[in-house]
């Protein structure tokens, strides 16, 4: 009932050991809250999206993109209204309706949430489930909250997946004289889709939970795991580069 | 001989959820195993098997809720005082539905898992991992993620699990469903060699592998009952309605149509997303056609690419090469969409309304040359037909119901062709050949699906199969 959201591939990012992965995730996830110009957030995103380009292949960053397309769309149109002060953009007769500051802070929230989108993706498109547990542990996780973080992460895919094998499903259920769908119909047809991508998840849940139990999760023995992180051999150099990564761009787009 | 596994007058309904509640599943139902004993136990399709697994296991009613009575003791060790994972080393349980049981991300780490809730070191995993890996054909799909597993692969990865653990009782719930033959054997050996206790839940009796086991029983009327297996096989028949003849013999076909869904010079690769050591899929077919009122078989070994031809011939995806036409004209996949219906494995993905008469006339309300009383004789008279009630919640239904609801959601789209994957999967042969009959009788060409033999000779047609990643016509 999972899916993986790791994609295999042998660029750098998937030899960078996961443990300053994780570093190097949280410490960009916070740098994009810094006090830095906004070409510099747009330019460190184009970073990350070129890296994860370069690492996982265009497939799968025109996937996560499109996942999070339509809460990006939302924001952009509804964000500007929210900044009321500043140089007008666009009026309609006497009322401001958008201003300059309120358009550029549409851009930068954007920005984040790309960014922060991708980062995230990424430590799982390049990871296999595994050692990011382990990783979780070497930061302190105790190992069942490790698990939920890991299964989390695996739920997300499979309810895309559900949901793409359901709209498959609409589609070979479309009569043969049908007329061509207006916007109005297409958005009525989603309704049915994501109930049934929500009884397919919550049909799971009791199953994950027999899964996992009838595997000896909960047995008092002490847990030993199957991978390790051995291979992974220049930890300290990792963790360098993590910070020196993060440091750099800092300096560089400061505001 | 210690007893392995006592059930006594086990009664057990499950929770309502409707105003009516629910008729028990089993009545004062009993049994006893003893240790090494291999016992396979009959019962038709949506009579509790699963849930008795289910029990056996710990997980009923903690995860399925329902009101239990009875007492039911595993090796000495009285059910109800134990959490499902102390029987880690007990009990070990294959669903009938492989893909409920997955938590992992790869096949290594989904065996992995249950080694490293036993403690055992590293070195002591590997070893094991890689035995049952082999044993199991599995070894190039280590590192693939469940979701890119045939049905017969990801069945196999269960087995495997069964295997690296080697529990005291094996508790296998339809175990030979989804494995092509040679699996099937492979299964039939393993068990043999294993020296362990065994119950194997089926709804459907493989004579193959009588000599497999030590004693057949019957769950009938909500009890087991133990007969000679003469009598045990046809009262079994009885039950599943197998003994009738077979709708498809002798059919008159309403509408006599011509038309040919023909496909030539195909190639199809599929790339495993989660692994860069095996080469991509790839499968080819020459020449293929299925005609009006044709029935036609498609068998092949797991993961041979039945599904993924599949696909292509109802335009789900595009060939890599090739071409798909009907009456030789070329189709695009959106026409191919709507003239070939592909009834999925799986019924949940295809059903999503809360009601029976929602879902039977959800196309035809898309229909405006429809007035609304034709949409409801027609709904009526697939509701007739497939013996379904229209006021019931597809959700709550079983199995069967639900699967009979989607092939009258097919009837009802009239397509000029259908392809059934794995109908005989969860129904009797009875009940997938009254459902093919009906999709045939307005003409349509029908392409079945099925590892089982016995099934797939009970349809009289061509046949075609894939061997070595081709199409070929037997």
């Amino acid at each position: 009932m999972n899916t993986s959201a790791f994609v295999a591939g042998n660029g750098w990012l998937y030899r960078f050991d996961p443990r300053a992965k994780i570093l190097l995730m949280v410490l960009l996830c916070i740098f994009f809250f810094l006090p830095i110009t906004l070409l510099g957030l747009f330019l460190s995103v184009l970073l990350v999206i070129a890296v994860g380009w370069r690492n996982t292949g265009t497939k799968n960053i025109k996937g996560v993109f499109l996942s999070i397309a339509p809460m990006l769309l939302f924001m952009l149109l509804f964000s500007p209204f929210n900044v009321r002060s500043g140089e007008p953009l666009w009026r309609i007769g006497a009322v401001t309706i958008i201003t300059v500051e309120g358009a550029l802070q549409a851009l930068r929230l954007a920005c984040r949430f790309i960014g922060i989108t991708y980062v995230c993706t990424l430590l799982f498109a390049t990871t296999v489930m595994g050692e990011i547990m382990l990783a979780l542990r070497f930061w302190r996780l105790p190992y069942k909250a490790a698990l939920v973080v890991t299964l989390s992460f695996t739920y997300i895919p499979f309810i895309a997946e559900s949901f793409s094998q359901i709209a498959e499903s609409h589609r070979l259920r479309e009569a043969a004289l049908e007329e061509r769908k207006n916007y109005i119909q297409r958005l009525k047809d989603l309704v049915p889709t994501l109930t049934s991508v929500l009884v397919v998840a919550l049909r799971s849940i009791p199953n994950l939970a027999m899964s996992l139990e009838m595997r000896g999760l909960g047995r008092s023995e002490r847990r030993t795991s199957y991978r390790s992180l051995d291979s992974y051999t220049r930890l300290f150099t990792d963790f360098v580069i993590s910070i020196t990564i993060v440091t750099m761009l800092w300096l560089i787009f400061k505001a | 001989m210690a007893h392995a596994l006592t059930i006594n007058n086990l009664r057990f309904s499950y929770l309502s959820y409707q105003e009516r509640s629910n008729e028990p599943l089993f009545c004062d139902l009993s049994l006893s195993i003893e240790e090494g004993e291999r016992v396979l136990l009959l019962a038709p399709f949506d009579m509790g098997k699963t849930t008795l697994a289910k029990i056996i296991g710990g997980v009923c009613p903690k995860y399925f809720p329902g009101t239990m009575t009875g007492s039911i003791t595993l090796f000495g060790t009285d059910l109800s005082t134990v959490e499902p994972w102390q029987l880690l080393t007990e009990v070990g349980y294959v669903s009938q539905n492989p893909a409920e049981q997955f938590i992992a991300t790869t096949v290594e780490e989904e065996i992995a898992f249950p080694l490293e809730s036993l403690g055992l070191s590293r070195a002591e995993m590997r070893e094991r991992i890689a035995t049952v890996l082999e044993a199991w054909g599995l070894a190039h799909l280590g590192d693939a993620n469940e979701s890119e597993l045939s049905g017969g692969e990801r069945k196999r990865v269960l087995l495997a699990i069964q295997q690296a653990l080697s529990p005291r009782l094996w508790l296998l719930d339809e175990p030979f469903d989804d494995l092509d033959p040679v699996w099937r054997v492979r299964l039939k050996e393993t068990i043999l060699a294993g020296g362990k206790t065994t119950l194997v839940l089926a709804s459907r009796y493989l004579a193959d592998f009588a000599d497999l086991f030590d004693r057949v029983l019957l769950l009938d009327e909500r009890r087991i009952v133990a007969l000679p297996l003469r009598e045990s096989l046809s009262r079994f028949s009885t039950l599943c309605g197998d003994d009738k003849p077979s709708p498809l013999l002798d059919q008159t076909i309403e509408d006599q149509r011509r038309t040919t869904l023909s496909a030539g010079a195909l190639a199809v690769e599929r790339k495993r997303r989660s692994t860069t050591s095996t080469p991509p899929f790839e499968m080819t077919v020459d020449s293929f056609a299925l005609e009006s009122g044709e029935l036609v078989t498609l068998t092949g070994a797991n993961g041979s690419g039945k599904s993924s031809f599949s696909r292509l011939l109802c335009g789900l995806d595009e060939p890599k090469r090739g071409v798909i036409a009907i009456d030789g004209k070329r189709q695009s996949t959106k026409e191919l969409n709507r003239s070939v219906g592909y009834l999925f494995q799986n019924p949940d993905l295809q059903i999503f309304l809360p009601t029976v008469e929602e879902e039977l006339s959800w196309s035809l309300r898309r229909r405006r040359e429809l007035s609304s009383s034709e949409i409801a004789e027609r709904v009526g008279f697939a509701a007739d037909l497939f013996a379904l009630d229209l006021g019931d919640t597809p959700t709550t239904m079983s199995y069967p119901k639900r699967k009979a609801l989607q092939a009258a959601v097919y009837y009802l789209l009239d397509r000029p062709f259908y392809i059934l994957d794995e109908l005989d999967s969860a129904l009797t042969y009875h009940s997938a050949l009254s459902i093919m009959a009906s999709l045939r009788q307005r003409g349509s060409g029908i392409l079945l699906i099925t590892h089982d033999r016995l099934f797939a000779a009970k349809v009289e047609g061509r046949a075609y199969t894939i061997e070595a990643g081709r199409l070929i016509e037997r």
